[in-house]
């Protein structure tokens, strides 16, 4: 059977291959398929087909056995998923769990993974704010990490791309610090948070921003959503159960079901990617190698133009995997800095308080965002003893309480009755980490998972410029809500662990030169064009944002670049 | 079980039914299905009786009729740490004993206002042993937790609407007298 071998090659070739069918790969996967390119999506994941598979949502609160609350069982099977606030009874079926993939922690690391069709963006908070030039000079600026290799300008139009077709509501708030994008109608701040809006604007002189969150949710019909067969957000608040009115971007409402449309999309799903085969006569990559998740067994599929979106830290570690004579410390890393300058989001601080405002008003019922206060430190200038700064989540509800002291007659007339208390309000941080070098990840020596590729090693931890960072946003926060006249103020170290920011970034970063970072202004990587990184893995700093909209953005204009550079 | 509670129940503790010898086929009351938690019919019972006592028929629907003390169960069964399930039962297994003490009586030999003032001083008792006031408060909080969870009150008393529509999160202006909807 001499033809064997070439046939089975024919069979496995395409135009493109996109690892990871997430919020970054589906992007790739529906801009690559629209231009024509017989595009493969690799996903280590089981099938979750849109609404379909969505085998809660529906559900009313009383059909859910636990009332909502994940079973002590499962818990102790999975002590990482659990830390992650959005593993519930009615969500934890689209968590990877923990004896699926260990990894090695030499700092406590809570890695929140969703494996399966669509990624986490089933399970994201939808909050997309863009980056601003503060953010993409910061490296340059405050001489960390390296300088990114693009500006605002180069990102601003592929924002304004994703977001026509993601639906992003928001206000047009003006501000230098979070450009406006392409906004849907806003569904609002409540009484109090405007309250809080306004008074900051004044005692701040505008320097200090209170503004509604951009989020992923339609608010507007338009054609372009009812192509994608998505409706307007029903204001239900229950998105992580997956969302049958495709009222909040998913991979698996949007970007995936438009990509298969297109007959261009072949998708395989539990095909766990090991490795990026590297040709070194041909001095490219030629293809990838596949471990199917049920059998174990290997297959090879090749495309001339590789995207890798596995999520940041599983990019880094088929990378890191990818050995060749020529690269052998990992596909691209000529350098030695694959898998270094890792950073993440800082969400440890956060801050309560009551106002004893506005009790002629409450508000009714369910919003899928809140409060967003834009960063205000070290924007213009360093002005801190720290680098960098942080955005803040903000929020008020009218509390409403039942009285539950007595039992009998009495807490039977008190269950059928409420009473407005005050206005709890409450902030939480998200602030921007430093890329270090001895923030790194790796593979271990010896340790492999079930299909025998080395497990994850992760060397990340806060440091001084984290803590001193947050002590001055319980200090800055505490100001501006004693400014507001909030009462009861108490701030909160959560404690908790990176990772459960959920925004791991770095390892493969962007940069001018291929001495100091492995992808250059187009996301290829420096030593090896044909190969992308366009997720978490690709950032040179984190900045303060929400960062999912930047890797859509990213990857939306590095396919735009592929199919260009295929067509030379 | 105990054959005078049963036929109290039934309202049949009068004339000459007294007489019938045995009644074990009274007793079939399928036991709840639970994964961890070993528990005697007895103590289901017991269960079942401070639910009518902390969640009574009323203006609203009670507690038992909702099955809320399966709900109690449920959550203990599934969703405590064992420690906590230990402290629960332990508690659960000193209740009687505590009641005979200061009332003479088992709970259920009580009556209905006996019930209501026995259970009301207990959680009001700090002096109790530990493992009784956690038991005692436990059941009160989670059966209040069910009943609220309950289709009943999610739908006919503070009414949850699983579809709310577009747009439909605001500030309003309360009208005082307008029934606050917890669930609104
Ligand atoms: C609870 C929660 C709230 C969040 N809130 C926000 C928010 O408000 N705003 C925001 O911007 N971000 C938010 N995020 C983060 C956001 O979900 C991620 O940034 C985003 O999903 C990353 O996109 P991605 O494509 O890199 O990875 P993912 O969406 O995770 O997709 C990666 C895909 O690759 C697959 N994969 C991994 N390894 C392999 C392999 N070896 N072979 C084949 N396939 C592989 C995975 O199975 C997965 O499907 C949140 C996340 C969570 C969980």
């Amino acid at each position: 059977m001499p033809n064997f071998n070439i046939d089975s090659t024919k069979k496995n070739s395409f135009d493109a291959i996109v690892i990871g069918s997430g919020m970054s790969g589906g992007w790739a996967a529906k801009e690559f398929t629209e231009k024509g390119l017989k595009t493969l999506v690799l996903e280590r994941g089981r099938e979750v087909s849109h609404v379909e598979n969505y085998p809660t949502t529906n559900l009313m609160p009383w059909e859910l056995k636990h009332a909502n609350v994940v079973p002590e069982k499962i818990k102790k099977e999975n002590p990482i998923a659990a830390r992650c606030y959005n593993f519930k009874e009615d969500s934890q079926h689209f968590f990877t769990k923990d004896k699926e993939q260990p990894y090695i922690q030499e700092k406590r690391f809570d890695w929140i993974r969703g494996y399966q069709t669509g990624g986490k963006s089933l399970l994201w908070a939808r909050q997309t704010q863009r980056l601003s030039d503060f953010d993409f000079e910061g490296p340059a600026r405050d001489g960390f990490a390296v300088d990114w290799p693009i500006r605002y300008k180069d990102l601003a139009p592929w924002y304004s791309y994703v977001e026509k077709f993601v639906g992003i509501s928001g206000e047009y708030d003006g501000l230098d610090v979070l450009p406006d994008g392409e906004f849907l109608k806003s569904m609002g701040l409540n009484a109090t948070e405007e309250y809080f809006k306004k008074v900051i604007a004044e005692k701040y002189k505008n320097q200090r921003h209170v503004i509604y969150g951009r989020c992923a949710h339609i608010t507007e019909t338009k054609d372009i959503f009812i192509q994608q067969g998505r409706g307007m957000c029903q204001t239900r608040d229950l998105c992580r159960r997956g969302c049958p009115f495709g009222g909040y971007f998913s991979s698996n409402s949007s970007t995936l079901p438009w990509a298969a449309k297109t007959g261009n999309l072949t998708m395989k799903h539990d095909a766990v990617v090991h490795s990026i085969i590297y040709d070194d006569k041909k001095e490219k990559a030629t293809g990838v190698r596949v471990i199917d998740g049920n059998t174990k067994e290997t297959t090879e599929y090749f495309a001339p133009v590789i995207f890798v979106n596995a999520s940041a830290f599983n990019t880094n570690m088929i990378l890191l995997n990818s050995k060749s004579n020529r690269f052998p410390n990992g596909l691209g890393n000529d350098n030695g800095l694959l898998g270094k300058y890792i950073a993440f989001h800082n969400y440890r601080m956060n801050i309560s308080a009551e106002f004893d405002g506005n009790l002629d008003k409450t508000t009714v019922g369910r919003r899928p965002t809140s409060g967003y206060i834009p960063r205000f430190r070290n924007v213009y200038k360093q002005e801190t003893d720290f680098l960098r700064g942080y955005a803040a989540g903000f929020y008020a509800n009218r509390i409403v309480e039942q009285e539950t002291d007595a039992i009998g007659p009495d807490l039977m007339e008190n269950l059928n009755t409420a009473e407005y208390g005050n206005w709890r309000v409450g902030s939480h941080m998200m602030g921007e980490t430093i890329p270090k070098e001895e923030s790194t990840l790796s593979l271990d020596t010896e340790k492999v998972d079930q299909y025998g590729i080395p497990q994850l090693r992760i060397n990340l931890d806060y440091d001084e410029n984290d803590e001193k960072m947050n002590l001055d946003y319980v200090e800055q926060l505490t100001e501006m809500f004693e400014v507001a006249g909030f009462k009861n103020i108490k701030a909160n170290d959560s404690k908790k662990a990176p990772g459960l920011d959920i925004h791991e970034m770095g390892g493969v970063r962007m940069g001018h030169d291929p001495k100091t970072s492995l992808l250059n202004k187009w996301n290829q990587l420096h030593a090896c064009k044909n190969v992308y990184v366009t997720d978490g893995a690709c950032m040179t700093s984190t900045a303060t944002q929400n960062p999912s909209l930047t890797y859509m953005a990213l990857t939306a204009r590095a396919c735009d670049h592929a199919v260009k550079e295929s067509k030379k | 079980m105990k054959r005078r509670s049963v036929l109290k129940n039934l309202g049949l503790l009068t004339g000459g039914l007294m007489l019938m010898p045995s009644c074990s086929f009274l007793e079939k009351r399928t036991p709840i299905a639970l994964n961890n938690l070993q528990i005697k019919i007895e103590e289901e019972e017991l269960m079942e009786q401070l639910i009518a006592v902390i969640l009574p028929e009323d203006n609203l629907k009670g507690g038992v009729s909702l099955g809320v003390q399966n709900f109690v169960w449920v959550m203990l069964d599934d969703c405590a740490e064992k420690k906590k399930q230990d402290t629960f039962l332990n508690g659960l297994r000193l209740f009687n004993t505590t009641v005979k003490q200061s009332y003479g009586d088992d709970f259920e030999g009580l009556s209905s206002e006996e019930k209501y003032t026995a259970l009301t001083n207990m959680l009001n008792n700090e002096s109790l042993n530990t493992d009784l006031i956690a038991f005692l408060h436990t059941t009160k909080h989670t059966a209040i937790w069910g009943y609220k969870n309950s289709e009943y009150y999610l739908s006919e008393v503070m009414p949850y609407n699983l579809i709310p529509g577009a747009f439909s999160y605001k500030t309003k202006t309360i009208d005082p007298n307008e029934k606050i909807n917890i669930n609104a």
